[in-house]
């Protein structure tokens, strides 16, 4: 069986972010608003090479670009 | 004449090879009736090895109910409702987003999923809002990527929506 998220070019872990974003959206105000802070991702890591850091960059912005890629060298 | 003689000393012999069995413990001495189940997300747990009597769950490879004496399993879970049949028949429902249920050999059940809430505590505006919000992208010329989210989106939603009416 072949997953809907998996021939888009999403990760599981990517799949489950999306769902569980949702199903937080769906809740009454008043949970909502405590539930919507854990969805909340912050982290920022860089490559370091030969001693020195490379480039700082969000985990959010390179997973989004590193999943595009992928999602175009499966669909080929 | 051999043989009923015969027949008499397999009768004789019956009531001890009985026994025998009835000495050893098995599962269902352990754990007469009940699952343990721990129903747990990353910021709380619903359950912690509570003996229940039956639950229903989404696995993608299909609905299922789960009583004690289960075989052991492994199943992925669509995002769905999960249903928890506790001790005197009363039930309790939560929205699962998604996750793993493992079934071990002594009637021990454990359910993971990132978010889970009771079926009470959903806004049914809500998720009005976000199905028409979710089919303008992916009926829209985004990306890939955006199209595949909202699709991912409307498949909770729709079956969010579902299992509220």
């Amino acid at each position: 069986m072949v997953f809907a998220w998996k021939s888009a070019g999403l990760s599981y872990n990517r799949y489950l972010a999306i769902a569980s974003r949702v199903v937080r959206r769906s809740l009454k105000e008043d949970k909502r608003i405590i539930a919507e802070r854990r969805g909340e991702t912050d982290l920022r890591f860089a490559k370091w090479s030969n001693g020195k850091m490379g480039e700082s960059k969000n985990l959010v912005d390179a997973n989004t670009s590193g999943m595009a890629s992928q999602a175009g060298s499966s669909s080929s | 004449m051999n043989s009923l003689r015969f027949a008499r000393a397999a009768l004789r012999a019956r009531p001890a090879a009985f026994r025998a069995p009835l000495q050893r413990r098995t599962y269902a001495d352990a754990a007469p009736d009940k699952i343990k189940l721990t129903l747990a997300l990353p910021h709380q747990a619903i359950y912690t090895s509570q003996g229940v009597v039956q639950v229903n769950i989404p696995a993608e490879s299909g609905d299922m109910g789960v009583l004690a004496n289960h075989v052991p399993a492994i199943e992925q879970l669509k995002p769905g409702m999960i249903e928890v049949v506790e001790d005197g028949g009363a039930s309790k429902r939560f929205f699962l987003s998604g996750g793993f249920a493992t079934v071990q050999p002594n009637s021990v059940m454990s359910v993971n999923a990132v978010e889970g809430y009771p079926l009470e505590d959903f806004s049914a505006d809500a998720v009005r809002a976000q199905i028409t919000e979710a089919q303008k992208v992916a009926n829209g010329g985004g990306s890939e990527q955006d199209v595949a989210e909202a699709k991912i989106e409307l498949e909770v939603l729709e079956s969010l929506q579902a299992v509220l009416k």
